[in-house]
């Protein structure tokens, strides 16, 4: 009788429902969600709604995976948000006042938010200053530039080629969600398929043993920041798609939802531990909470305290699951 | 990889919820507003956020109405206070969520002019029946069923109007707009400069955003008294969260003869009317704007015609008239 009761209470405890659950358990949250939400709201539950959701999480799940990037190498980008708000400004003046065609505009773009994610690297694996403060005073350079560049006013994007990048089809699925699948995967190949992958988890896991063992640690940075830089452009570019204006006020707060994604995805404050499965499901978690939240009718009010104990709890989860014993 | 493999595994099983779950039952249509025949006149209200003082009142004059819209059976069913955070991009994200929601009207607050126009045109493509409140976007003349609100141009020439009364001898003035790029910033200054630009006895030694807060401004308006002293005689806001800051500071520097006004006719900013310690505020009717708005979704509903514009008009808020609109809460 003793016995049984034992091995009943230890069942949670095991080490195989640990290991399982500290690797999957995020997803099994996720699945938990969508079943719910399925059952308690009808219009939750139709294919329209969740290609909504994945349309809307394209843009949060860009600057996420370059933030996880940024994180896990042991750093922080501030400058996603003021990026995107370029990023539109940039398209604005290309397209709309020069006349460029759009893909030359694009890539000129990307390579400005590049360039600028670069510099955010330099001036913290250069100086070694604290990467909370160069991406904090970083953005507020990159958001004065774009109110310089547009003049503080706002340019209509009125070219449907352009608008198309957001609401365009390929087949049924719409533009943005190939993007960030195809983002997905690279970015998943990246962190767990390549050398530049392992020398940021090692960087962020502990720097001076990656530097004992070989790994430019000046370079991995420049590096992760460089790549938040690049999404943060894509990003923008989707989002100026969307909103089919430039102006320099766009994407303010864009950085607290794909922080929450990395973090509820399990990618450590610390460094050196993320996945980009994980982010992927942070990122999903994210979009049905506001997407969920809304159909049932929730107040959003109580959305902004659900999404932040969410966070709480997914890092106390994280922290109970994995704890060595 | 195996990861991937769970993850593969989840959505396959969610595809097959989704396959399984009946569709609901078509009711007959009772209401000549019920645009996409579910039997239901379901309303959406994207706010433009939560937070400003303006919007409080606003959002929660809506919330009593449509509750009790609801209660009587007016309306069938309404979505709450969906937050559009001040983010045109995020209103697109509601405008979404509120078609699969089945709503067959949609009262909006644009966050921007240009910005939020997406939403509208989506939710027009899709038959939802658009009341636009507040401030337009850029394709409401065209697409939205109604538009509910004010002429900020207007409102920057009662600004500007009350300043040229106040100073006969003309001088110096700064502006403190609002966050850059927003709608009623562009067209509030834009009415203001259109009367100040024209005289010569007046000169503008200023112009910055305050971003629509109090704080920013007093500190803009204590740089700009040490800076200019005497020769300043007004300070033009964009809102009058602004001008009672930038009131309150010239006040404290014993300088009360500054003509500060602004917009909106928030409580304080009133209070500080009746209480004789700022000249005056221009009020921006935001509770009879959605008052408006509701009334254009109850006609929709019946299948009423409704009007394409109903100006609530701004009123210039002096001690002559500030009982009528300051409550005293």
């Amino acid at each position: 009788m003793e016995m049984k009761s034992v091995e009943k209470k230890s069942f949670f405890k095991t080490d195989e429902f640990k290991l399982f659950m500290g690797k999957y358990g995020i997803g099994v949250i996720l699945f938990g969600m969508l079943v719910i939400l399925c059952i308690v709201e009808p219009s939750f539950r139709s294919t329209r709604n969740f290609i909504n959701i994945a349309k809307q999480v394209a843009i949060n799940g860009m600057i996420a995976y370059g933030m996880c990037l940024v994180i896990t190498s042991g750093g922080i980008d501030l400058t996603v948000g003021a990026q995107l708000a370029l990023a539109a400004c940039l398209l604005g003046e290309f397209i709309m006042k020069r006349e460029m065609a759009i893909l030359p505009a694009c890539i000129f773009t990307l390579a400005i938010t590049t360039f600028l994610g670069m510099c955010n690297g330099l001036l913290i694996a250069k100086f070694n200053m604290f990467p909370f403060v160069v991406t904090l005073s970083m953005q507020l350079v990159i958001r004065g530039l774009a109110q310089v560049i547009s003049n503080a006013q706002a340019i209509s994007m009125t070219k449907e080629a352009f608008k198309n990048i957001y609401s365009g089809f390929v087949g049924p699925i719409p533009v943005p969600v190939i993007l960030f699948l195809i983002v997905t995967v690279i970015m998943y190949l990246l962190l767990h398929w390549t050398k530049l992958g392992r020398y940021i988890l090692a960087t962020g896991g502990n720097e001076k043993a990656a530097v004992a063992s070989g790994v430019n640690v000046f370079w991995t940075k420049v590096l992760a920041y460089t790549i938040s830089g690049f999404l943060s452009g894509l990003a923008g570019i989707i989002l100026t798609a969307k909103t089919s204006s430039a102006q320099s006020n766009l994407g303010i707060g864009y950085e607290t939802d794909a922080i929450a994604a990395c973090v509820i995805g399990g990618t450590s404050f610390l460094g050196g531990v993320a996945t980009v499965p994980g982010v992927f499901i942070g990122i999903f978690i994210i979009g049905c909470i506001y997407n969920g939240m809304n159909l049932i009718g929730v107040s959003s009010y109580y959305q902004t305290i659900v999404k932040g104990a969410m966070i709480i709890a997914a890092v106390l989860f994280d922290k109970m699951m994995n704890q060595r014993t | 990889m195996k990861k991937l493999l769970a993850l593969l595994l989840t959505m396959a099983m969610v595809l097959s919820l989704v396959a399984c779950a009946a569709p609901a039952p078509a009711a007959p249509a009772a209401r000549a507003g019920d645009v996409n025949g579910d039997g239901k006149f379901v309303v959406g209200y994207i706010s433009k956020n939560t937070t400003d003082t303006f919007h409080g009142p606003i959002n929660a004059h809506a919330t009593a109405t449509l509750d009790a819209l609801v209660a009587d059976g007016t309306i069938d069913e309404w979505t709450g206070i969906l937050d559009g955070l001040t983010d045109p991009g995020k209103q697109c994200d509601l405008a979404d969520d509120c078609i699969t929601k089945g709503c067959d009207a949609v009262i909006i607050l644009p966050a921007e002019a240009e910005g939020a126009a997406p939403a509208v045109q989506n939710l027009t493509d899709n038959g939802v029946a658009v009341v636009v409140v507040n401030s337009k976007t850029t394709n409401t003349d065209e697409l939205a069923a109604t538009y509910c609100g004010s002429d900020d141009v207007y409102a920057g020439t009662l600004l500007a109007q009350h300043v040229v009364d106040n100073c006969p001898n003309g001088g110096k003035y700064i502006h403190i707009q609002g966050v850059l790029g927003n709608s009623a910033q562009i067209q509030r200054g834009e009415g203001m400069h259109s009367i100040m630009d024209a005289l010569t006895n007046f000169e503008m030694v200023e112009e910055m955003t305050g971003n629509w807060l109090s704080d920013e401004a007093q500190r803009i308006a204590t740089d700009a008294l040490n800076k200019y002293g005497d020769e300043l005689v007004a300070i033009i806001c964009d809102n009058d969260d602004m001008s009672s800051g930038a009131q309150g500071v010239c006040n404290e520097a014993g300088r009360s003869d500054i003509v500060c006004i602004g917009v909106d006719g928030n409580n304080y900013p009133l209070s500080m009317v009746k209480a004789g310690t700022m000249l005056a505020t221009v009020l921006q009717d935001g509770v009879g704007q959605i008052q408006a708005g509701i009334d254009a979704v109850v006609a929709i509903s019946k299948g009423e015609t409704v009007e394409k514009l109903y100006d609530v008009p701004f009123v210039l808020v002096t001690s002559a008239n500030v009982d009528q609109y300051y409550t005293g809460e």
